[in-house]
């Protein structure tokens, strides 16, 4: 392994991906090349329907693409059997979801301890660290709301903790602000990148949300299946 | 995770709540039919119960339960008492005698008449008098409830309870007087008519007349003696059917499985409430997973394996299968002991709990394969379907 490899978050080469629906087969990835680095928040923009949330499912390593070649930490996901890739998924990648996606019948610090539980923590610990990425998030006042108690906002940020709490090599976000209103949208960004990112941490973030750009290191464009550009740019 | 799966199923309170009323209602319905069934089944042999001294009932061979006399000539008796192994050997009449009340009215009852010397085969619990009063002319002993029921004289002013019956009261039986000298407990019968303790000479008086009377012989056996081997020993001398205790009960219990309605009707009812329990309870524990798909993938995605989610809905499964046990047999419990001073029957044993217990558990155990099929199946890139 060099120090270029060690530098890779993801790479992708001549990804593919195609569902099929009896005598229909619909091809969501045509190719798709790509390369997100450590410490980098990358966007993956585009139109509904693009590929944009069927290429971070392989990413994340929820969903088995069909040909070409896709490395997350220099690990071939598709070459892992099931436990094996829950069990590399529950270690190295946070989601975050645009519905949050949050247990309504567990309190925010129970909601963010789950990763830690599923990794083995005892109650106590995973509460405990909960409470600190809470604080992190900004919602050191409200560790035992319930989700319908907060706004979506604070749903948000809750969901950023749980993605964090466990200290995942890989970030991805599925549409972030798109439930949000612009402020809130903004705030939440600023949260996701004041705390997600860091030297040995990639955040990938699916949007069409072109308020939130400015938040990005990069922004990858999609169209039908593939990538057509990737924009550098010095995030404000 | 335990705590998680438990705060999932209790949080909602709607599907948790119908889940534990689908289970508690089958495990009711399982347990209290069932009981009574083994109340019923338990009255068929309520004689043979109450005579504990005999170890063997020997009696014509065509016999197919307590009920079902065939009568013996009285020198079978003195055959079996030569027999080898046998400590004695006493003869009992068991019929069915019409009684004539105070009121006009005919009652039959149960007659039972004990071997005049020993009075072996007496009630095993008296509540006024002594057995042995029945050595006094005329004299028999009735059951509390014949006497306070069927056998009850009317009321004195009009409109009146029922008087129970006394010592010192007399009945007409088969045109024969009877002077009650005592109040007895016995196990309730099937049939539930008065029970009548007499001696055996003068329930054969009080019987119409024919050519044998003799109902059973009922034996003792000498200490070490094996029961089986003196019981073949008997028939292959006598030609009549000999059985222990227990297997007279067995005899009586299967002729009614075997020849009477009563095993389906109960069977019917215990297997509505299985499948109305499984139903309900199967049907919202599949809802209520179906409604925490999201999450399921959610944990999934978050690297929750196949494993983990088994168990975390099997321990919802066992949670909810659990209190509707309980409520179930407790409400069924509390059924019994409610309405345990009534004609009901109604025994709860250690068997019947297991069973339910077993068959709440198969409810559960069905409820939980489907959502555990639904969950394993699950593709966790649905989390990011909008």
């Amino acid at each position: 392994m060099n120090g270029k490899d060690q530098d890779t978050a993801v790479l992708c080469r001549s990804v593919t991906k195609a569902y099929v629906t009896g005598p229909t087969k619909v091809m969501a990835l045509r190719g798709v090349d790509l390369e997100v680095r450590m410490g980098e928040l990358l966007m993956l923009a585009g139109p509904s329907g693009c590929g944009k949330t069927t290429l971070i499912s392989v990413v994340a390593g929820i969903l088995d693409h069909d040909e070409g070649e896709c490395l997350v930490f220099q690990e071939d996901l598709r070459a892992m059997d099931q436990t094996r890739k829950t069990r590399f998924r529950g270690r190295n990648v946070g989601f975050v979801f645009q519905t949050y996606n949050l247990l309504p019948t567990l309190t925010a610090v129970e909601n963010v301890s789950v990763p830690l539980l599923l990794s083995g923590h005892s109650r106590a610990d995973a509460q405990s660290m909960a409470k600190e990425i809470l604080v992190l998030v900004g919602l050191e006042e409200r560790p035992h709301a319930l989700p319908a108690q907060l706004s979506g906002g604070q749903q948000q940020r809750v969901a950023i903790a749980r993605a964090l709490v466990h200290r995942p090599r890989l970030i991805v976000c599925d549409e972030p602000t798109s439930a949000l209103d612009a402020d809130t949208g903004q705030k939440v960004m600023e949260v996701l990148r004041n705390t997600a990112l860091a030297e040995d941490r990639a955040v990938i973030i699916v949007t069409h949300d072109n308020r939130i750009f400015n938040f990005a290191d990069r922004i990858a464009r999609m169209e039908d299946g593939r990538i057509t550009s990737v924009e550098s740019q010095v995030p404000h | 995770m335990y705590s998680i799966a438990l705060k999932m199923l209790i949080g909602d309170r709607g599907k948790y709540l119908g889940i534990i009323m689908g289970l508690t209602f089958a495990s009711l319905l399982i347990t209290q039919q069932s009981s009574i069934f083994t109340g019923l089944m338990t009255r068929t042999y309520g004689t043979i119960t109450d005579l504990s001294q005999p170890d063997i009932w020997v009696m014509d061979p065509k016999v197919q339960f307590i009920d079902d006399v065939k009568p013996l000539q009285d020198t079978e008796l003195f055959r079996i008492r030569s027999i080898e192994g046998v400590k004695w050997a006493v003869p009992l009449y068991k019929g069915l005698l019409k009684a004539r009340l105070a009121d006009g009215n005919y009652q039959i009852c149960n007659v039972l008449g004990l071997d005049d010397a020993t009075l072996i085969g007496g009630p095993p619990f008296m509540i006024e008098g002594t057995l042995s009063d029945l050595r006094q002319q005329d004299s028999i002993i009735v059951n509390d409830v014949g006497a306070r029921t069927r056998l009850a004289k009317p009321p004195k002013v009009r409109g009146g309870k029922p008087e129970p019956l006394k010592i010192g009261d007399t009945l007409e039986i088969n045109d024969h007087r009877a002077v009650v000298v005592g109040i007895c407990r016995v196990s309730r019968t099937f049939q539930s008519q008065p029970v009548i303790f007499t001696t055996y000479t003068r329930a054969t008086t009080f019987a119409p007349r024919e050519r044998k009377l003799l109902s059973f012989v009922l034996v003792k056996a000498r200490p070490d003696e094996n029961l089986q081997a003196l019981c073949e020993r008997i028939r292959r001398r006598t030609g009549l059917a000999a059985y222990t205790a227990q297997a007279f009960k067995d005899l009586t219990y299967n002729y009614f499985m075997k020849y009477t309605g009563i095993p389906i009707n109960f069977g019917i009812a215990v297997a509505l409430g299985f499948i109305i329990g499984t139903a309900i309870a199967g049907q919202t524990f599949y809802n209520f997973t179906l409604e925490n798909m999201r999450y399921f993938g959610t944990l999934k995605a978050m690297g929750a394996t196949n494993y983990v989610l088994l168990r975390m809905i099997l321990l919802q499964a066992l949670l909810v299968g659990v209190l509707g046990y309980g409520l179930g047999v407790g409400g069924a419990a509390v059924f019994g002991y409610t309405l345990g001073g009534t004609a009901l029957s109604f025994r709860l044993t250690k068997d019947l709990l297991i069973f339910s217990g077993s068959a709440i558990s198969l409810i559960c155990v069905l409820s939980a394969l489907i959502s555990i099929r639904k969950v394993m199946r699950l593709e966790p890139a649905l989390v990011f379907k909008g």
